[in-house]
């Protein structure tokens, strides 16, 4: 049983990955493992939605940067959704908010 | 067949059974000398001085002796190597005398060609009609086989032990080199800072892991000195790497530009050069510099952070503030980051906290649901304001032994403050 779900579908923008649960140090090596199977075109947005994510900590945010990566490898983009309160003040400690781009929920965040 | 002719009998018959226990009768009227003589143990009597008077061939076979040069000639004690002897002489002997019999006792015989033959003997005194002791009868069993097996035994548990041994001492060893690689990645003292007090802790969550958490505090000449504390994302020998290249790079850049800001951008250049893409390694951390000033007894604080937690103030009066540091980045995520710094000015009696969320994220509640958080820190903070940092730090380590095991992380945890009253050194003759 794992504490992470994780759903990929694709939107206009480019993939979308739903987060649900828990994103911690066991759970991240997943979050790599998923990572790698998306295809990501030069242009596209990864949207990285967390409506459903629970719980966060540092090894979850170091998995979040590793997609930073991954976009930014493939001359993507990438914006996280719903990030959750907590998460977010995380973020803001670490200054990742300074390099993600952050949307309200991934409606917004697949607008092209 | 021994069935008579003629006779009607079924195949467990009368007849049958008489015919099989004749024959039973045969083969041990056959054997009550043969089976003394080669019975597959050894027999022997003797006199109660043990002088041999009787003994089975199966026996003489073994020890490779004739009858004639036992018989009448040897004791008992004679067949036995020098350690069976012995222990006759003084187990054996006194027990059968005590006691009439005794069996299942292992003694060593000696074997012709100076070999000797581990065998199981039990004994028993025969008694006369008056019940006066008229000699000692006794059964020798080989007990090679069983020797071989107990020395198996005996190797396997040896060689066992000495696997255990050998896993104990790599245990050891490993966690000697684990010891000395922690102390590279922590000051075994902090420097004494004139003017100024400082403590510090350690707690690490798993006493076998090496931490990721590190501080450090080091002279940058004149009065000035710089401080540092952070914590390295992961665990283990990667994260410890990591800590090492951060805690080295920041106390050589510190010596060449002590500037808070530019000393994490070279931290930053040198983590992100090394350590990019599927495998990032970033810290956190607050790099200061303190410069004590003995004519006010004031210390001036400039500090930088990179992604790290905002230090805590402790004021002489009571008070606890955290000194904001938004928007500095993690050091060495991105090429170029962005650091946030601060300042405040340390009077008398006055703090500076620095810690990793090793402390703030500590599970608590019944459930180790809730985390401890930033405002239990700071009210935590405000309790213990005015006090030097020794006892603050006194304090922060028993609540961290506190969380028990809601605590997941390492923490570390730095304070310098100035005393309240003059410190002996540079300082007292400049207190107002």
């Amino acid at each position: 049983m794992s504490a992470l779900k994780i759903v990929t579908r694709d939107a206009a923008t480019g993939p979308v990955l739903e987060l649900l649960g828990e994103l911690d140090y066991a759970t991240a090596p997943e979050l790599r493992d998923v990572l790698a199977t998306v295809t990501l075109r030069p242009g596209q947005r990864l949207v990285m939605d967390l409506a459903g994510m629970e719980f966060c900590d540092s090894s979850g945010l170091t998995a979040l940067i590793i997609a930073r990566n991954h976009a930014h490898a493939a001359r993507a983009d990438i914006a996280l959704a719903a990030v959750p309160a907590r998460t977010l003040r995380l973020m803001n400690i670490a200054g990742l908010d300074q390099i993600f781009s952050l949307h309200p929920d991934s409606d917004v965040a697949t607008r092209p | 067949m021994m069935c008579r002719a003629g006779q009607q009998s079924g195949p467990y018959g009368a007849d049958d059974e008489e015919a099989a226990n004749a024959s039973f009768a045969a083969l041990l009227e056959d054997g009550a000398e043969e089976l003394y003589e080669n019975a597959p143990c050894g027999y022997l009597s003797t006199l109660l001085d043990g002088t041999v008077v009787k003994i089975n061939a199966t026996l003489l076979g073994w020890l490779g002796l004739e009858r004639e040069e036992v018989v009448g000639r040897m004791r008992f004690t004679d067949l036995l190597t020098v350690g069976g002897k012995l222990y006759h002489e003084t187990h054996f002997a006194p027990l059968l005398r005590m006691r009439g019999e005794i069996g299942g006792i292992a003694l060593e015989m000696k074997q012709a060609g100076d070999k000797r033959m581990p065998v199981l003997v039990s004994s028993a005194v025969k008694h006369g009609e008056g019940g006066q002791p008229l000699l000692i009868r006794t059964t020798v069993f080989d007990a090679r086989d069983r020797r071989a097996y107990e020395e198996e035994l005996l190797r396997a548990r040896k060689a066992a032990e000495e696997a255990r041994r050998q896993a104990e001492a790599d245990r050891a060893r490993l966690q000697q080199a684990l010891a000395v690689l922690q102390r590279s990645l922590l000051p075994d003292t902090l420097p004494a800072i004139p003017g100024m007090e400082t403590a510090a802790h350690y707690r690490t969550a798993s006493p076998d892991r090496l931490g990721g958490d590190f501080y450090d505090v080091f002279p940058l000449g004149g009065t000035r000195f710089a401080f540092f504390l952070g914590d390295v994302c992961g665990k283990g020998p990667e994260a410890a790497a990591v800590t090492s290249l951060t805690r080295y790079t920041l106390r050589a850049a510190a010596l060449h530009d002590p500037d808070p800001v530019s000393v994490l951008a070279t931290l930053n250049e040198v983590l992100h050069e090394r350590y990019t893409g599927g495998d990032p390694r970033y810290c956190t951390v607050v790099f200061g510099i303190v410069d004590p000033d003995p004519e006010s007894g004031r210390a001036a604080v400039r500090i930088a952070s990179g992604g790290h937690p905002p230090a805590l103030v402790l004021r002489a009066d009571g008070r606890a503030d955290f000194l904001p540091t938004p928007g500095g980045l993690l050091v060495g995520i991105m090429p170029a980051a962005s650091f946030a710094t601060a300042a405040t000015t340390l009077a008398p009696g006055d703090a500076l906290l620095l810690y990793t969320d090793g402390l703030t994220e500590a599970r608590t509640g019944e459930d180790r649901t809730a985390l401890y958080g930033d405002a239990a820190l700071r009210a935590f903070a405000a309790d213990h304001a005015g006090e030097p940092p020794g006892a603050v730090m006194k304090a922060l380590a028993d609540l961290l032994d506190g969380f028990g095991d809601g605590l997941d992380d390492d923490t570390a945890l730095l304070a310098l403050g100035v005393p309240s009253r003059p410190a002996p050194g540079p300082a007292t003759k400049n207190t107002p």
